[in-house]
């Protein structure tokens, strides 16, 4: 396993986006980690009278980097604590939709019938409809919030593990070392957990990183649109939202949050994409 | 006494076809023979000819329509499956597919034992090191993953997967065909000397009449689902009876 | 002499190095002749017929000292000089005939799509010639053959429909490349059969690859046995197959049972380890690590093979009897 993973390491070394991604990917982390050390200020600290200065401004014996809101929150502190919420929003969409998806993927692939009927339809009509505007749905049932919108874009993500984990399942279970572990009696939850999903596992991790941009995206979505977290939360789609009406006076209160989010899905976008070249020839030639 | 006794064996697969309609077509026809103890049943026929379905009806990975099948004197359906996997085992003939990529050689061994007796992973394991030397790999090589293995050594880790619950009856789906003929030579033997050591009887399938001829002491010959000649091998090699035989020894160069 | 090669070696690019596929082969082909070349996987059995053909991938790097064809040098690196022999003065036979063939096509339309690129030929006049050569090689009711799809084919036909269109220039080379292995032994006969009546007919030259030694004593007049990128043996096929000189030789005669002789159950010849992968190809005589009358010398020096006959590579040959 080490030098499979070595040999993995070598390949994405050598794509130059995958590397970039991966760079940016773990700056974001660190700076999330690090986000009480490095902030100037509290982000809902508001310094009275510092209202919408520009990048750099003096006020007092304040400092702003970034430049503050129209209530006098410090950007820069407000962007670090945003990079924790979408760190956190990240993780867990990835880890909500991707455990139940899988479980599904497994369970219809593997069994087939009317349980593989009855979950994939349910994932066709999860698909049928465009991916924010059900979150949007799903939020205006649960009520607006960030974990309602966890849940949301979670449940929008499933189609594409169930799908991924269903369509590998099916190729996997016709090969001969699951008949020959059938042959000796083992379960078939012990085939499908010990034998076919360790074979699943490198398209899981490529859609898992791709699904952590979705993730951060639509959440970020809905929290323009007012239904993901809400203030003062330091999400950057709801300052982005809370930003909009001043965009013309004050152009760093929109830009500063928008960077974030594109930087953030962009890097994790290309460190996916580069993981699954670098995964692929080896699933072709694995035998 | 007969080990296996297969008596009027019949299985024919449903296909569904536009329209509502459906096809039906029959793999298996009246097969009938027996398997005595410590011998090898040889099994030819060309592609198409149902002996990978026998197999896998004789392994009970399909099911049949009809017909009847004794293994050790009891009804093969009504064999539970814990004592089945100790009966009758298979080689498949694939060593690429036939081996879990992500685990390593020991634990493919080992698998059959932890699963069926529960063993202790580290008794396990022990056994499983033990069984490769016997099937002529070094133990060394067990923390390995397949595709660190060449093919005649990948279907060796078959071989001791099959043997680790002692089976009575081994079944081997062309085991060779995939090979090289040098290491060919090497399994058949390989083969040879563990049906000695374990008293196996074994069923030995392939498209392949040479080899069927060297290893086996009776022969089958399968033609479109049904038996078109049966007979010990050196009668079946040296005075066929039907002409589908007398071809296929004529064609084999 | 149809074909001569001098010191052919291929090699192949990769990150961890080059691998060699093929050291120093040289051999010749007389018009007329079949030529059985027996090898096991990684032997380079393949890879001097693919350089001929100029169907190497890129990352292939060819060396030859010199190359004819009809008396005309050959090179191998030049595409503009290998694009019209191929298909016209040599053809070539796959292992597979179900992935040669293109499956959204009808045997018809690639048949005279071969014909038109080399013969000029209109259309109709194509589609008839087409059909005889799908009844030379055997296919009855050709006409109604001709708007099929490959899929459509049972393996021995889509082989036969390869066949016939690998004649379909009167090539003067003809490679069959494992051209049974994907077939039963009933059709490998047939197809065998065919490919030496056509080559009859045609006094085309044949090369034929086979790992199965069987097939190619049976078919073939000269015999080159490789291994690991090397011939180590070559000669008339009597002469090799009752008189091996090289142990490799020897032990492929040997590890084989025969359907028609011999004794069963009792332990084959097994020639003991594997074959060597290109990437970690042994010291001095290739085969000296499975070889029972390996010495010192066989460790350090690769043996040459001998240019007059017998020809072999060893340093300790079997003795003729």
């Amino acid at each position: 396993m080490k030098e499979y993973f070595f040999d993995l390491w070598q390949d994405i070394k050598k794509n130059k986006g995958a590397i970039t991604g991966l760079l940016f990917v773990l700056l974001f982390i660190i700076l999330a980690i690090l986000a009480p050390l490095i902030s100037a200020y509290a982000p809902d600290q508001v310094i009275e009278g510092a209202l919408r200065l520009p990048p750099g401004s003096h006020f007092q014996n304040y400092f702003f980097v970034l430049g503050t809101d129209d209530i006098g929150r410090d950007l820069w502190s407000r962007l670090l604590y945003g990079a924790r919420v979408s760190l956190l929003v990240g993780l867990s969409v990835v880890f909500l939709s991707a455990s139940l998806g899988t479980t599904l993927g497994l369970l219809s692939g593997y069994f087939g019938g009317w349980l593989d009927r009855i979950i994939t339809r349910l994932m066709d009509f999860i698909m049928a409809l465009p991916s924010v505007l059900f979150a949007i749905v799903i939020v205006a049932v649960l009520g607006p919030g960030l974990l309602n919108a966890i849940l949301a874009v979670s449940i929008v993500a499933l189609p594409n593990f169930t799908r991924l984990i269903r369509a590998q399942v099916l190729a996997e279970k016709n090969r001969p070392y699951v008949q020959a572990a059938q042959l000796y009696g083992a379960s078939p939850l012990r085939i499908l957990f010990k034998e076919i999903l360790p074979n699943c596992i490198a398209p899981l991790i490529v859609q898992a990183s791709l699904g952590f941009s979705d993730g951060v995206l639509n959440c970020a979505a809905l929290g323009f649109l007012g239904l993901g977290a809400q203030a003062p939360t330091p999400e950057w789609g709801t300052m982005l939202s809370d930003a909009r009406s001043f965009i013309e006076t004050s152009p760093w209160m929109v830009n500063a949050p928008g960077i974030c989010i594109l930087v953030v899905v962009l890097s994790f976008n290309l460190f996916g994409d580069g993981l699954r070249d670098a995964l692929d020839p080896r699933l072709k030639n694995r035998g | 006494m007969s080990l296996l006794s297969v008596k009027n064996l019949s299985k024919s697969y449903v296909t569904k076809k536009l329209a509502g309609k459906s096809e039906e077509r029959k793999v298996l026809n009246n097969v009938q023979f027996e398997l005595a103890e410590n011998k090898i049943l040889g099994i030819v026929g060309e592609s198409g000819c149902g002996k990978s379905t026998l197999a896998k009806v004789l392994t009970r990975l399909e099911d049949f329509q009809s017909g009847e099948i004794t293994l050790c004197g009891q009804n093969l359906r009504e064999i539970p499956q814990k004592e089945l996997t100790h009966l009758i085992q298979m080689v498949f003939q694939d060593p690429y597919q036939s081996l879990n990529p992500r685990k390593k050689a020991w634990e493919i061994i080992a698998d059959p034992l932890i699963v069926v007796k529960n063993t202790p992973r580290l008794e396990a394991k022990k056994m499983a090191l033990a069984m490769m030397a016997k099937v002529g790999l070094l133990p060394e090589l067990g923390e390995r993953y397949p595709h660190q293995f060449s093919g005649g050594q990948r279907q060796r880790i078959g071989i001791a997967r099959a043997l680790m619950l002692k089976p009575k009856v081994l079944i081997l789906d062309e085991p060779v065909s995939a090979l090289d003929v040098s290491i060919q030579a090497q399994v058949l033997n390989l083969l040879l000397d563990l049906q000695k050591e374990f008293g196996l009887s074994m069923i030995f399938i392939s498209h392949d009449l040479s080899v069927v001829k060297h290893i086996s002491d009776e022969t089958l010959v399968l033609y479109f689902g049904e038996v078109v000649e049966h007979g010990p091998s050196e009668q079946v090699f040296s005075n066929p009876q039907h002409t589908y035989t007398k071809t296929l020894l004529e064609s084999a160069p | 002499m149809l074909l001569e090669i001098e010191k052919l070696s291929v090699q192949f690019k990769t990150e961890s190095g080059n691998l060699i596929a093929l050291r120093d082969i040289s051999f010749s082909l007389a018009e007329g002749e079949i030529l059985g070349v027996v090898g096991e996987s990684g032997s380079g059995k393949s890879v001097s017929n693919l350089a001929l053909m100029g169907l190497l991938p890129d990352n292939a790097l060819i060396q030859t000292k010199s190359v004819k064809f009809q008396n005309q040098n050959l090179a191998l690196n030049s595409q503009k000089q290998l694009r019209p022999l191929r298909g016209k003065k040599i053809a070539m036979i796959f292992q597979d005939p179900m992935t040669a063939l293109n499956p959204s096509l009808t045997v018809g339309y690639q048949l005279r799509e071969t014909l038109q690129t080399h013969l000029e030929l209109t259309k109709k006049e194509a589609s008839r010639k087409a059909i005889s050569l799908l009844e030379r090689v055997g296919i009855t009711s050709a006409e109604e053959r001709l708007k099929v799809y490959p899929f459509e084919l049972s393996g021995g036909m889509a082989q036969r429909v390869m066949i016939a269109m690998s004649i379909s220039c009167n090539p003067k080379l003809l490679i069959a490349d494992e051209p049974t292995t994907a077939l039963d032994v009933t059709i490998q006969k047939q197809i065998l059969d065919l490919l030496i009546d056509l080559q009859k007919e045609n006094k085309m030259s044949m090369i034929l690859v086979s790992h199965d030694l069987a097939l190619v004593k049976k078919y073939s007049q000269r015999i080159q046995v490789m291994y690991a990128g090397e011939i180590i043996e070559t000669g008339p096929t009597d002469q090799v197959i009752k008189h091996p000189h090289h142990p490799y030789t020897f032990g492929l005669l040997k590890a084989r049972p025969s359907a028609h002789t011999g004794k069963s159950k009792e332990h084959l010849y097994a020639i003991p380890g594997t074959v060597p992968s290109l990437r970690a190809r042994p010291s001095g005589c290739q085969f000296h690590p499975r070889c029972d009358r390996s010495t010192e010398v066989c460790v350090k020096i690769n043996p040459d093979i001998s240019a007059s006959e017998p020809s072999f590579a060893c340093h300790h040959p079997l003795e003729s009897l």
